[in-house]
């Protein structure tokens, strides 16, 4: 039955006390606040902190919530991102990398391929130390709009922004993150050509 | 379609939603056929999709560990959620905020009395050397009359030999209310006449109090006979001269008359 219920009424069953929604919350919105963080500090260990600092802050400022300005899984990572500037500005040579972390999670999708595995791995690596490296305005567009699936409206919100700011951000992240595949990763398929654009 | 309208599209999609959009889409896939500067450009956001979609796929399943999820679910338990804060219309200060206010108050008005003693002690001064300045002045001329009119009397004699003798000015002189009380209302004439009656003394010339400042002295001298009145008396005269700081002489009395 909990499972039908959106964000937003599981939020308001659990500011009644519900502690099964509240639970069923936190196991539905988990894990893309901790791949958000992730995928942003490139450190497992940020992100385990934002997760736990990001449901705290719920617990301590869930009145505060008005789904009339948005969704939660918004809001969520509207929480998320000022967690993971404030992670990284405390230790900031810990908390950015330039390099991801290395797979070591046992859950992680593996093809039965071996070659084509490591292929992905290679790719997956390249392209998330390319992330990492872009401006943070330019990454958080996106980890949220290409590696969370967010709309634009949602990430928009998220973010603080205007619509267009998140449109205009993304089409200028891609070129950065073509130029530094370029350079980094010509091997990769599609990126060792030159991507010019034409606007005859 | 051309190429700017092209990236006009491209820009308001996703990669994956912009390739769906040229598979599926007549204008699309016609332009990227006959241009092939946009043919590469869609194909490189082609692979930049794919190759975010991989580092999605690889990282799908990643999330926080068990023990974030108990201390999360833990605090549920012990705290619950905080209750709603009401905004307060305004706080009443703390004690310690009221007493630093007492002292930030005390230190404006101690840096306003500073300025305006600084003010008056300012304006003070800048008057003191007006008057000074002024007084100099007045000096430089006064003393270029007296040399016109005063010299000639004394320098008549040859020998004005001054007493061992030598007395402060009279109180009335040294207050400047004989020889230089309202000299600016009086005519020599009148002012010696004046004078004369009150302590025997005659003003050698007119001071102005702001010209004729400082300390006066009073020298008793002996003056040749050629100067006294009848002139012919061979007796030399004595006479008590008040002279000022310039060296001008400010009056005059016979004492051996």
């Amino acid at each position: 039955m909990l499972a039908e219920q959106t964000d937003e009424q599981l939020l308001e069953l659990a500011l009644n006390g519900n502690e099964e929604a509240f639970t069923d919350l936190y196991r539905r919105r988990q894990g893309p606040v901790y791949r958000f963080a992730l995928h942003m500090s490139g450190s497992p260990q940020v992100a385990e902190e934002v997760t736990q600092e990001v449901f705290l802050f719920l617990l301590q400022r869930g009145h505060d919530f008005d789904p009339e300005r948005g969704v939660l899984g918004a809001y969520l990572f509207g929480v998320a991102r000022n967690y993971v500037r404030r992670a990284m500005e405390k230790s900031y040579s810990e908390a950015v990398k330039t390099t991801p972390a290395e797979d070591d999670d046992p859950n992680l999708v593996t093809d039965f391929d071996p070659v084509r595995d490591i292929a992905r791995r290679q790719t997956s690596k390249a392209v998330w130390k390319a992330v990492l490296s872009l401006p943070e305005h330019y990454r958080e567009v996106v980890v949220l709009c290409d590696l969370q699936e967010q709309t634009y409206a949602d990430a928009a919100q998220a973010l603080g922004c205007a619509l267009g700011t998140v449109r205009s951000r993304l089409h200028r992240a891609h070129e950065m993150l073509m130029k530094k595949l370029q350079h980094t990763a010509p091997a990769l398929a599609g990126f060792s050509g030159n991507a010019a654009r034409c606007l005859s | 379609m051309t190429c700017r309208e092209l990236m006009e599209v491209a820009e308001s999609l996703t990669p994956s939603q912009l390739l769906r959009a040229v598979a599926e889409g007549q204008p699309l896939s016609a332009h990227v056929r006959e241009c092939a500067a946009c043919g590469r450009w869609l194909e490189s956001q082609r692979s930049l999709g794919e190759a975010l979609h991989t580092l999605q796929t690889v990282t799908a399943q990643r999330e926080a560990g068990p023990a974030v999820e108990a201390a999360v679910l833990e605090a549920f338990r012990t705290r619950g959620f905080a209750p709603r804060v009401v905004a307060m219309p305004e706080a009443t200060p703390p004690a310690m905020w009221r007493l630093s206010r007492f002292f930030e108050i005390g230190a404006y008005a101690a840096v306003a009395a500073a300025l305006v003693v600084g003010l008056f002690l300012g304006a003070r001064i800048l008057q003191e050397k007006k008057t000074e300045s002024a007084t100099s002045q007045a000096q430089a001329t006064s003393g270029s009359k007296t040399n016109q009119s005063a010299l000639p009397v004394v320098n008549s004699g040859p020998a004005i030999t001054p007493q061992v003798e030598e007395k402060t000015a009279p109180a009335a002189i040294a207050r400047g209310s004989s020889p230089r009380s309202k000299p600016s209302t009086q005519t020599p004439a009148n002012a010696a006449t004046s004078d004369s009656d009150q302590a025997g003394y005659v003003a050698m010339m007119l001071c102005d109090p702001l010209i004729c400042s400082g300390d006066e002295q009073v020298v008793r001298m002996e003056l040749p006979a050629a100067v006294s009145a009848d002139g012919a008396s061979a007796q030399p005269v004595l006479a008590d001269v008040v002279i000022g700081e310039d060296g001008l002489i400010r009056a005059m009395r016979i004492v051996n008359e």
